[in-house]
């Protein structure tokens, strides 16, 4: 309701929604990969591929994307969209058009594994056990990550994350007085040889202060997050440790492992869609109001 | 023992008692920036001989740990360091020390210059860490010692544009003779940042900051930083100012911009000592004010270190 997002403000109507699946109807003359009928995810953002950071491969961060649902360009929640072929990604015949969608928030997951070097070797803990820190869990499980501990205020969504199959759950406060007794908490359950790396997937004061004393020297933080602008947290002992503050902005190259990953099942995304809405305009109130209140809403999907 | 630098760790301990986590309980030898003459070695000691002039590293490992094995010994938690307490320092007339953690000096490097080689190492240790390459401008905040050791070794690591920032005119006027391609002055006022920022901008060009290395570690400095630094970019934290700093970190993580944190060094030694013989770094006028190792001097020397401006590293010659 606050018709900004950062920088980003939205001035006139504008469509919603990025998280999309669909199907081919039409395709452009020299369109190859693609024929009508297909089943394809959409990886949403358009690079302009001509700067530094598209030729670089760091699309994600090009100056120009344009991106569904980021002002001004129109989102994906929509009977139709025009899309460039090279972002839409078939899916195999056991994947679901809405296992196409949730390729979406996968691949946040996936690019933020990726980049703090996730393998067999490192034990991650997650702050924040809604759609996007559950997704961060399963693909740090998918990149062979021996140890998962994920953080959270809910318990139903810390029991989400059991069945999902953390090695250890811990419920948090909202309080910053209550941080060292949780991370002492936190390093208990992790055993002792301690967090490498945490996803921050809150973004707040309070969890990444934790996430910065709870990880061993030399390890990573990846702020995924993006909850508030300025932050007030203890950086410089984190420095002093050689911490170091990883970014996470959208995702780069995901598309074809996530939807491998989802394909061969090791990565099973169906239990975080908890809530489905038709394409009506009653429907479609309550689906935002349903996902706005949290809780046990984790993903919710619109079936058009 | 013959030379040794003034940190400002040592200005510190010595006004407050305590940096972050250690605290000063008992009296406590200071220093640890310092080079010497080798008096006398151990029996299996096959690298040096009596004579030898040597640039010590602080810090001894445990070389048991993980961190030690994974050749990040400079993170040891049982890490044995020169002046942090409950560890003497090195400001006396002997100490004894490992012979793998005593570098000889070649001869057209002085004592002086081999005392030099601990605050390099940082400087050395954070460009590596940071990729500085022929390809990273770089954007130094801070032109106190730290910060113009970085501005020095940044240059060495083949920076092709580099750009300094202080709020003190005299450092700025050095950091220039000591081949800054900019210089920008700033204020200590968090208001001026966007104005800063701007300013930097401009002094460095169109394709902006791909690294800045903040040798201050205040919320302004690193807030600039943040700022400052390109999409993709990264931002060393090399300055220890502050525990808690209010900084904007997500729209620097929404950029992709990294924070990598700096603590002292590993395995530094042997390239700034190469940087010094074959003068691709000359640490010589940093070197702005020297006493003798008397009571009276002791005093007027961290007084002076302690005063900052004209005063870059104060050097004890014993």
């Amino acid at each position: 309701m606050t018709l900004r997002l950062a920088d980003f403000v939205v001035k006139e109507p504008m469509v919603i929604g990025h998280e999309c699946a669909g199907i081919i109807e039409e395709i452009g003359s020299e369109v190859k990969n693609l024929v009508p009928g297909d089943r394809v995810a959409l990886e949403p953002g358009i690079g302009c591929w001509r700067c530094d950071r598209c030729k670089e491969g760091r699309y994600n961060i090009c100056p120009d994307m344009k991106f569904f649902a980021t002002p001004p360009v129109h989102g994906s929640l929509a009977r139709q969209v025009v899309h460039p072929a090279d972002l839409c990604f078939k899916l195999p015949d056991n994947i679901s058009l809405e296992e196409g969608a949730m390729c979406e928030p996968l691949s946040v997951a996936v690019h933020a594994c990726r980049r703090a070097n996730i393998g067999p070797e490192t034990n991650v803990l997650v702050m924040g056990a809604g759609p996007i820190g559950l997704v961060t869990l399963l693909a740090a499980r998918a990149f062979g990550a021996p140890r998962i501990v994920i953080v959270d205020v809910d318990d139903y969504r810390l029991s989400v994350a059991n069945n999902l199959g953390a090695d250890g759950v811990v419920k948090v406060s909202t309080n910053m007085q209550d941080i060292p007794e949780e991370v002492e908490r936190i390093c208990e359950v992790m055993g002792a040889v301690g967090v490498h790396v945490t996803f921050d997937c809150a973004g707040f004061n309070k969890t990444m202060s934790t996430a910065l004393s709870a990880t061993r020297a030399g390890g990573k933080v990846c702020l995924v997050g993006l909850g508030h602008n300025e932050m007030t947290v203890p950086l410089t002992p984190a420095a002093a440790r050689e911490v170091d503050i990883i970014g996470i902005f959208r995702y780069k190259n995901t598309w074809p492992l996530c939807i491998e990953l989802l394909r061969s099942g090791k990565i099973d995304v169906k239990p975080l869609i908890t809530h489905r809405f038709g394409f009506s305009q009653e429907e479609v109130e309550e689906a935002f109001e349903t996902s706005a209140r949290g809780g046990d809403a984790i993903k919710v999907m619109f079936n058009l």
